[in-house]
């Protein structure tokens, strides 16, 4: 038995005489100082320098930057460029979503089950996630390739594409090709999640619908879907701004082109950085991120969704 | 509800099926890395099986052959002349040194924060972590011209001091798992309950204490799911480690590097690539279980 007198002595006795005051306290700051630092140096620091050189106008004769406030936001805006790597980036974004969630949805319900095998079958699908994107890319480039890539030739072969149109050479298709890439290795990152939610669904209102003779697909429009809708808000909305700042994909596989047929914002603001004229390309990687804010952010209130 | 045996094979079919088109991509790649060159550029038909394998792939890539010497040795002079850049020995040197020094630094300041994040309440905590969180959401693109400049300043970019050079990497890697670690490990620490730190510091602990011998060995496995998260996210970064150096070339970075406008060397590029891709596999599969909690931030657990 711990008598009072002792418990007291023992609350007392350890604070150490030479930490100050505020190491020994409850104080959250020396806690989270180191965090803190880190990403005021190489976050909100840098972010505040974007801003102020998006103020400014470059001159490329004197190579200097002449402050203008107006200028760079009003080239952006008066820019078909910028408007068509928007629609670009939106345009990539939903298909991939759409197709994601989609596949990753009918993946889970297909693996979702306790019979032998299938741990490893569920083992295997997260793979393509830990494959660096630029080696994921470089994978689609070799199979896409216009005259030896195993997936063209398929495609030839079944006649279902014409050799004189190589897939990531074509304007029309080049997007499709780099959409393929992200499909094959973020699909698996949807099918986990769905998988976790689906182990999280009670049992007992899908066996009250069995008895009340409810079919598969009526049980899952009407409770395996809303039962899930947290997990799947919070899927979309993680992948989705991933999505939008999408940059190895397209870099390594087109490098925005054809022409500019596979152009994002971001692929855009690196090739603007390029050309040396860095308070335009801080302008529109500003732009990239007031969009990623102002779309996750109505997300987040519309679906009532918090990480 | 027990499935007819023709319902359930037909199940197992469909499920091998899915998941062997998504492994197709990686035998693919795999496949390519042994083959000889005369098996992947052939342009009248798709070598499948009928070649030779060969490891000369992996000798030029990992072990610095001269790819000189060797196409005068298959009697051909295809790429003779070319420069000595696909060994690629310094990489994985360097890959390794910042993904595991970016980890180390992530998870050193990470648990801290988490912790206190947990446990102290104070006020901002919620804005505290809504910046984390927009840290996570923040586009690399969005900072990448001034980090360009600051570490042009600093002499980490166009330097050929290594160590500065890696210094750079490993911190901004660090920025970027930063949030991923932080609220994951949040996530861990909240699965630990209070009462556990109270009887601590009722038996005369300080947080200090009660943190680093009590709560955070218990917290052991969250550990390292996050920092092997961490580790693959590092390993597998692009933009900043394209952007942010001069001298050294990550993984990633050098293999992008090996696409050229005269035709790509695919032997040497899949060579690497697998070996990039196998150190992720063997990591991802020890943390199967945290996986989804690490993927959503510590939302969803399973």
């Amino acid at each position: 038995m711990v008598q009072p007198q002792q418990l007291m002595a023992a609350q007392i006795l350890p604070r150490r005489a030479w930490l100050p005051r505020w190491m020994t306290s409850e104080h959250p700051w020396p806690w989270l100082l180191p965090a803190s630092a880190l990403m005021i140096v190489f976050g909100i620091y840098p972010l505040l320098y974007a801003l102020w050189l998006s103020l400014h106008k470059r001159n490329p004769v004197l190579r200097k930057n002449v402050f203008d406030p107006a200028h760079n936001w009003m080239k952006a805006a008066a820019d078909d460029r910028v408007w068509d790597a928007i629609i670009t980036t939106f345009t990539y974004t939903g298909i991939a979503l759409a197709i994601q969630l989609a596949l990753g949805m009918a993946i889970a319900l297909l693996l979702d089950t306790d019979r032998k095998g299938y741990g490893i079958l569920r083992a295997m699908m997260t793979l393509p996630l830990v494959v660096p994107p630029a080696v994921t890319a470089m994978m689609f480039l070799l199979m896409l390739d216009g005259s030896f890539g195993v997936l063209s030739r398929a495609l030839y072969e079944t006649g279902l594409w014409s050799p004189q149109l190589p897939i990531l050479a074509t304007s029309s298709s080049a997007l499709a090709g780099v959409l393929l890439a992200d499909i094959w290795q973020w699909t698996p990152f949807m099918v986990l999640i769905m998988m976790a939610g689906l182990r999280s669904l009670p049992k007992e209102p899908f066996e009250a619908a069995a008895i009340d003779g409810a079919t598969a697909t009526q049980a899952f429009l009407r409770l395996t879907l809303p039962m899930m809708s947290r997990v799947i808000a919070i899927a979309v909305l993680i992948r989705g701004v991933d999505l939008f700042r999408i940059f190895d994909y397209v870099k390594v596989m087109t490098d925005s082109g054809p022409g500019t047929a596979t152009e994002t914002l971001t692929s855009y603001a690196g090739r603007i950085y390029f050309t040396g004229d860095f308070p335009y390309a801080s302008t529109l990687s500003l732009l990239t991120l007031v969009l990623v804010i102002v779309a996750s952010t109505l997300f987040m209130r519309i679906f009532r969704v918090r990480l | 509800m027990e499935q007819s045996l023709a319902k359930r094979t037909l199940r197992d079919i469909a499920a091998v099926s899915v998941v062997g088109l998504f492994m197709f991509p990686l035998l693919w790649w795999a496949l390519t890395s042994i083959k000889p060159m005369y098996a992947i550029f052939d342009k009248d038909r798709v070598v499948w099986f009928d070649f030779v394998p060969t490891l000369i792939n992996y000798a030029v890539v990992l072990l610095g052959w001269s790819r000189a010497e060797l196409a005068i040795d298959s009697g051909s002079t295809f790429g003779v002349g070319g420069t000595s850049s696909y060994d690629s020995r310094q990489t994985m040197i360097d890959s390794v040194v910042i993904s595991v020094g970016s980890t180390a630094l992530t998870m050193m300041i990470a648990v801290f924060a988490a912790y206190a994040l947990s446990r102290i309440a104070f006020r901002g905590r919620n804005g505290y972590l809504n910046w984390v969180l927009g840290q996570r959401f923040m586009p690399p693109i969005a900072i990448i011209v001034p980090l360009v400049t600051m570490y042009k300043v600093a002499g980490m970019r166009d330097t050929d001091n290594l160590f500065l050079g890696y210094v750079g990497l490993i911190f901004i890697h660090a920025l970027i798992n930063l949030p991923i670690a932080v609220l994951l490990m949040k996530s861990f620490f909240d699965d630990v309950p209070k009462d556990v730190d109270e009887a601590a510091m009722i038996d005369g602990a300080t947080r200090w204490q009660t943190f680093g011998k009590i709560v955070l060995p218990m917290v052991r496995g969250g550990v390292a799911a996050a920092a092997v998260l961490c580790f693959i996210f590092s390993w597998t970064e692009f933009l900043l480690s394209l952007f942010l150096t001069t001298i050294i070339r990550t993984v990633p970075v050098k293999i992008s590097t090996f696409v050229t406008s005269t035709g790509s060397e695919w032997g040497f590029i899949s060579a690497l690539g697998t070996a990039a891709i196998v150190p992720g596999f063997i990591f991802i599969l020890l943390v199967q279980r945290h996986l989804v909690r690490g993927l959503t931030l510590g939302s969803l657990k399973e």
